[in-house]
């Protein structure tokens, strides 16, 4: 028991933690192609950051006018200023390559997908629909996902974050979102799995992940939509395709009894 | 009641185990004609084990089904292949069962629309059913397919006014 503190630590971050700068942890390989780009550009900044600061501080320290009582009357230097033209633009380049080899990786649909599912922004709730299943137009496996008020909360839940009901998906597949809203712009947003999609009136938004481990990823509404913007949360939780199976079969038979 | 539950599923645990055990002996003469490879008869005697241990009396072809449609990884491709097979027979002796199937399907990528935006793929696809009932009548089984794909790919609001619209006549698409 002494040591639960490691096995704690060592849990997947998939929920903003208080304080918390770096990312959450990748669900999906997308996620962790942004990760990977961010830490890649990330040192190279620091690399830049420090030699244009040695360089400020190395000027203010030589040509103090205690050093230097008269100044130097120094006109143009033609080397200098090739070599800080041409290397400042290299950089810029070297960096956009890993850049937008990640961007259009994420926008290419490479395969077709095991399941379709629409998330409907309101405000200011979500409703989702899986219609795979439906066999007429009025039947459908829909519900709809409201924030748990601070008020209901359980011990170990999140504050803004908890829904009713979650975003079921099965694990290692491949996965459509279709995201619209019924009123106002909203936005479709899950750091851990990498996505994030505006909600736009009268247009339908396709994403597709791939979520590789099983677990409960949380997400926000990321497009200002009114007074409860921010008590609009996402929960998305991925369990074993089996399971998955399960859950959809359980769900649809009270409609099929209805039916009957 | 404690007592009845245990014996009931004692019973049901105890079919299940006997069936999946016939099937296996049933299949392992076609599996083994199949492979070429040992390497692949070794892997896939684990893996039948595990399909057998897995199987629960709940909601078997559910289970089962849903895992067969589902898109390997590709680094797993063989695996899953090989637990595929395997899971299709008693998929089917369960579906002899009157048991609903559930397959993991739905609209595929359309290369006439591979952008982000897809409202027109959603509504392409509600014409191209419009289109197939009015050519070959109600209820053909051609249609069937383009439903589905509507169906998945667009939601339920814009489905229930494009129909009202229809029975209006003021429906804007080419049917």
């Amino acid at each position: 028991m002494k040591f639960e503190w490691l096995f704690l630590t060592i849990a997947p971050c998939d929920a903003a933690e208080p304080w918390q700068l770096g990312f959450q942890d990748a669900a999906t390989p997308m996620m962790q192609g942004i990760i990977d780009l961010h830490h890649d550009i990330f040192f190279f900044l620091i690399l830049i950051l420090v030699f244009v600061s040695r360089i400020l501080v190395r000027a203010l320290w030589h040509f103090h006018y205690k050093k230097n009582p008269i100044p130097q009357r120094i006109v143009h230097g033609t080397t200098i200023e090739i070599l800080r033209t041409i290397f400042p633009s290299i950089i810029p380049m070297f960096i956009a390559i890993p850049s937008f080899a990640l961007l259009y990786s994420m926008d290419e649909v490479v395969v077709d997908p095991a399941i379709t599912i629409k998330a409907i922004g309101h405000q200011w709730y979500r409703t989702y629909e899986y219609s795979d299943y439906n066999s007429s137009d009025e039947q459908s496996l829909t519900f709809d996902s409201y924030t748990i008020p601070e008020d209901d909360l359980e011990l170990g839940q999140s504050r803004l974050l908890e829904v009713d009901n979650r975003v079921v998906v099965p694990a290692k597949t491949h996965l459509r979102i279709i995201v619209t809203p019924a009123d106002v712009p909203h936005s479709w947003a899950v750091p851990s799995l990498g996505v994030k999609c505006d909600a736009v009136p009268g247009r339908l938004n396709q994403i597709s992940i791939s979520v590789q481990r099983e677990g409960v990823y949380y997400g926000q509404c990321s497009e200002i939509c009114g007074t409860n913007h921010a008590f609009t949360p996402i929960v998305v939780e991925a369990v074993p395709s089996k399971d998955y199976g399960s859950r959809v079969f359980n769900q649809l038979i009270p409609q099929t009894t209805g039916e009957a | 009641m404690a007592e009845t539950a245990v014996d009931k599923s004692q019973s049901l645990a105890e079919e299940y185990y006997v069936k999946d055990k016939q099937t296996a002996v049933v299949e392992k003469p076609v599996e083994v004609k199949e492979v070429e490879n040992p390497e692949e008869a070794a892997s896939e005697e684990p893996v039948a084990e595990k399909t057998v241990e897995e199987t629960t009396p709940v909601a078997p072809a559910v289970a089962q089904e849903s895992s067969e449609v589902t898109p390997p990884p590709a680094e797993e491709s063989t695996e899953e292949q090989s637990s595929g097979n395997v899971e299709e027979n008693s998929g089917n002796e369960d579906a002899a069962e009157e048991t609903p199937e559930i397959k993991l399907e739905t609209a595929p990528a359309d290369f006439r629309f591979p952008t982000t935006n897809q409202t027109r793929h959603c509504f392409t696809r509600y014409v191209e059913y419009h289109r197939c009932v009015a050519a070959k009548g109600e209820g053909a089984p051609e249609c069937d397919k383009f439903a589905k794909y509507y169906r998945s790919l667009c939601p339920g609001e814009w489905i229930d006014r494009w129909n009202e619209q229809r029975e209006n006549g003021t429906f804007p698409g080419p049917l």
